[in-house]
């Protein structure tokens, strides 16, 4: 039977199929990660953001397809995540505009929305990068248009649009050399056409819930991302290296393994497979016993997610006290990755702060309430991470009240314009000053590497440690000292005053000194300064001015 | 008419002016852990700021006898003054006004007593603007509105080494030197009618200096100028030689003073502190 049109009721159908479908795929999304660093993941943040415009509809029951649609988008709005995040709002957006006051969506309802979708992401975009995300949407809009010349059939346009989508996802390492070099795809466009090739799968009848079984390569998968969603029950991670025998067939391997737990990911390299799988307390043992039988194991690994996570907020709870902001004042609003940076950001007179950072962005919503929970209409945002400006910015957008946005794409960036916050003064001039001081600062930022690449003319191996200087990788070695010493060299921290070292959750106070002592003796004329910094992933943040 | 000048010595006016001009300067006293020091006679500042950071109890100072005063204003009465002036820090900062004022009431409407609303050179502009005037010969009411006239446009600011001095001073409000609790910060802040307003923040000296250096060149044109520090010389120097540098350097009026701040103020700033007084010109 061909369906002419998508009424409302259809609509949210397709949507949630969408959802279903990207997380099905997350950790494939996730596992497109170019930079060996831990930071947001794509699939998450995109996930995160269909989760909420599939919330903002789950109760509705509209047959008016563009009010059905403005709702999505207004759900997505909200819940925008990450760069990925927000430019997927912005696509619904334009979608929702074109599709305003129409009963249902035909064919060239349906071109014409792919069209609207892509000008309004490709405006949301101060520069656009082609070979992402936004060139996606611009070959699916391409295609919707000749598609919907040729036949009145929007379903026929929609899977025109899923493998002219699929294309151009395999064509972004043609643009973008960083993504041939890590020879991957982009994952925002990956992203994209998963929730399009959902919404095909269910008018096709197939499944939404199975993965296509699928291999990575070993380095890309993630597996020490203790802030990764914990589902219910599942509070186990089980992490399994292993031969397999003869008789080992992928298909069968994934079946079993989907009846002991979730987040199922196998990696391959070099002969040796990885197995990483959530399981409740009582299945733990099960993939062992089970992979025991089909192959020779070589490690285990296994981590109680949820006593993981409880460690992490209850370091998160200790006090921290804000300036008190009154009604006319300006007041900041700064983004914090750990407790001894909210810490410091408060000793600055922050008013609010919103948690997350490299690993965790917050969503468009989180950064709007604290907005709205201010007893003032003048404030400034500090996102302080390049993956959070976006979504500052469509905070920004919502709000009645006045806002600014600093765009610091860093820790030290945020603090060192912080110190010239006047809350009496000019609103506007304020932020000038603030953006100024933004690259009064050098920073630098060591952790370790979540992948084999070769980037910026850097070699590095999984498992070393990195040094970024102002973003960009500068430095890998195999131990910290020597990371943060070959670092200060790079950074040409001699000509400098003062340096500040943030160390992170997982570095003891004694070490983060001891590392000092190494700086102050190299540098003898430089002043160095220890703080506490607790953000995750991150041994070390850097400053030097 | 013969008009005499009296000012104290946080004022900071050089000796030789004061010599020049035959301006009395009543010294303040400082407490240093419970003894009593005559400011510039019992101490240097050199002396004083050399033991500033190991002083278990923050100084404080004292005002010198109103007799001392009342001695100032005889001598010059005697020494043939119609009147006399008696321009004094400000009173927010320190009871040396109130002192002088007490010892006026005596001198039946012959002693006008000042309060500046400023400290260090901010005061002594104002009281080297009266000397100026009385040596062209003006009269008392053009004298005093001179001063008045240089108070309006008298600017003081100062780039601090560290926030600890001001904050175990007690003489600021606690919302501002709470900033920066954790990092070490270096504030760079105005004094105006008495009081500290922060102008910005540094956590280097470059920048801290850099930071003063904007805000005295965004000024405008000078009249006067002196660079202050407390025991920081080489300091001042590199500002001044930056100023000399700088492209708006004709804002800046040809006789520049280096001075080692009164230490009256320094015992709030701290040490290794850099600043300036200065007076803006007159818009015509």
């Amino acid at each position: 039977m061909m369906r002419k049109s998508f009424d409302g009721l259809a609509v949210k159908e397709l949507v949630e199929a969408g959802l279903t479908w990207l997380r099905t795929n997350q950790q494939t999304v996730n596992a497109l990660n170019v930079f060996p660093v831990p930071d947001g993941d794509t699939g998450t943040n995109m996930l995160l953001t269909m989760t909420s415009a599939y919330n903002e509809i789950s109760n509705l029951g509209h047959h008016n397809a563009g009010q059905m649609v403005a709702a999505v988008a207004q759900g997505a709005l909200m819940g925008a995540r990450g760069n990925s995040g927000v430019i997927l709002s912005q696509l619904w957006r334009g979608f929702a505009r074109a599709l305003h006051g129409k009963e249902v969506i035909d064919a060239s309802a349906l071109a014409a929305a792919f069209a609207e979708a892509r000008d309004t992401a490709y405006k949301g975009v101060v520069r656009p990068v082609e070979g992402t995300i936004l060139t996606v949407s611009k070959d699916i809009a391409t295609e919707a248009q000749k598609a919907a010349q040729e036949t009145d059939d929007p379903i026929e346009v929609l899977r025109r649009c899923v493998r002219a989508a699929d294309e151009s996802v395999q064509r972004t390492p043609e643009f973008l050399p960083v993504l041939k070099q890590a020879s991957v795809v982009d994952s925002g466009g990956k992203g994209l056409f998963f929730i399009l090739e959902g919404m095909l799968r269910y008018l096709d009848g197939e499944s939404l819930e199975s993965p296509l079984i699928s291999v990575q390569p070993l380095s890309a998968m993630m597996l020490e991302n203790a802030m990764e969603d914990v589902e219910e029950g599942q509070d186990w991670e089980v992490v399994v290296d292993f031969r397999p025998g003869k008789e080992f067939e992928l298909p069968t391997f994934y079946s079993r393994l989907e009846q002991i737990g979730t987040s199922i990911q196998v990696g391959e390299g070099e002969g040796i497979y990885r197995m990483h799988i959530h399981t409740p307390l009582e299945k733990r043992y099960e993939p062992i016993d089970y992979i025991m039988q089909i192959g020779t194991i070589t490690k285990v690994a296994m981590e109680n997610l949820l006593a993981q996570m409880e460690d992490i907020e209850g370091r998160a709870e200790t006090s921290i006290e804000l300036a008190n902001v009154e009604p006319g004042q300006i007041a900041v609003v700064t983004v914090s990755p750990g407790s001894g940076i909210s810490r410091i950001f408060a000793s600055l007179g922050v008013a609010a702060i919103v948690s997350g950072g490299q690993t965790m962005n917050p969503s468009t919503k989180d950064i709007l309430d604290a907005f709205e929970n201010l007893p003032t209409d003048k404030i400034i945002i500090l996102p302080n991470n390049k993956n959070i400006i976006l979504a500052a910015n469509q905070a920004k957008e919502v709000t009645v009240k006045q806002v600014h946005v600093v765009p610091s794409r860093n820790v030290p960036q945020g603090l060192a314009a912080m110190l010239h916050l006047n809350p009496d003064g000019d609103l506007e001039k304020v932020a000038e000053k603030m953006t100024k001081a933004i690259d009064n600062v050098v920073t630098g930022e060591i952790t370790v590497a979540t992948r084999t690449v070769e980037i910026d003319g850097v070699n590095v191996k999984e498992g070393q440690v990195i040094a970024l200087l102002n973003g960009k990788l500068a430095v890998s070695s195999d131990s910290l000292e020597h990371a943060c010493l070959e670092f200060l060299e790079k950074a040409n921290a001699g000509k400098y005053e003062l340096v500040t070292l943030f160390y992170g959750e997982d570095l003891k106070n004694l070490e983060a000194n001891r590392i000092a002592d190494l700086v102050r003796e190299r540098y003898p004329a430089l002043e160095v300064e220890v703080q506490e910094g607790g953000q995750p992933h991150y041994q070390f943040i850097i400053s030097i001015e | 008419m013969k008009i005499g000048l009296v000012t104290d010595s946080p004022a900071d006016l050089p000796l030789d002016l004061a010599e020049n001009y035959g301006i009395e300067v009543i010294p303040a006293i400082l407490i240093i852990e419970g003894q009593e020091y005559i400011d510039g006679v019992d101490i240097t500042r050199e002396q004083f700021y050399a033991r500033l950071p190991a002083m278990r109890r923050h100084p404080t100072t004292a005002a010198p006898s109103p007799l001392d005063f009342a001695a100032r204003y005889q001598k010059l009465l005697a020494n043939g003054c119609e009147h006399i002036i008696s321009i004094h820090t400000a009173e927010k900062l320190t009871s040396l006004p109130n002192f002088a004022r007490n010892a006026a009431r005596d001198f039946n409407g012959r002693v006008t007593v000042l309060e500046s609303g400023s400290l260090t050179m901010g005061t002594g502009f104002q009281v080297l603007a009266a000397a100026e005037a009385i040596e062209q010969g003006l009269g008392l009411k053009s004298v005093l509105e001179k001063i008045h006239s240089t108070r309006q446009r008298v600017r003081v600011a100062a780039a601090l080494d560290t926030m600890d001095y001001l904050r175990r001073s007690g003489r600021v409000p606690a919302a501002i030197t709470t900033i920066g609790g954790l990092l070490s910060i270096k504030p760079v802040v105005e004094l105006r009618e008495g009081a500290v307003k922060p102008l910005t923040a540094a956590r280097t000296t470059r920048q801290a200096t850099s930071a003063l250096l904007e805000f005295l060149l965004n000024l405008g044109p000078l009249e006067r100028l002196a660079i202050l520090h407390t025991n920081a010389e080489a300091r001042a120097r590199e500002f001044l030689d930056l100023l000399l540098q700088s492209k708006n350097r004709r804002n800046i009026p040809p006789e520049i003073r280096l001075l080692n701040v009164t230490s009256l103020i320094g015992a709030h700033l701290g040490p290794n502190g850099l600043g300036f007084a200065a007076v803006k010109k007159e818009l015509i």
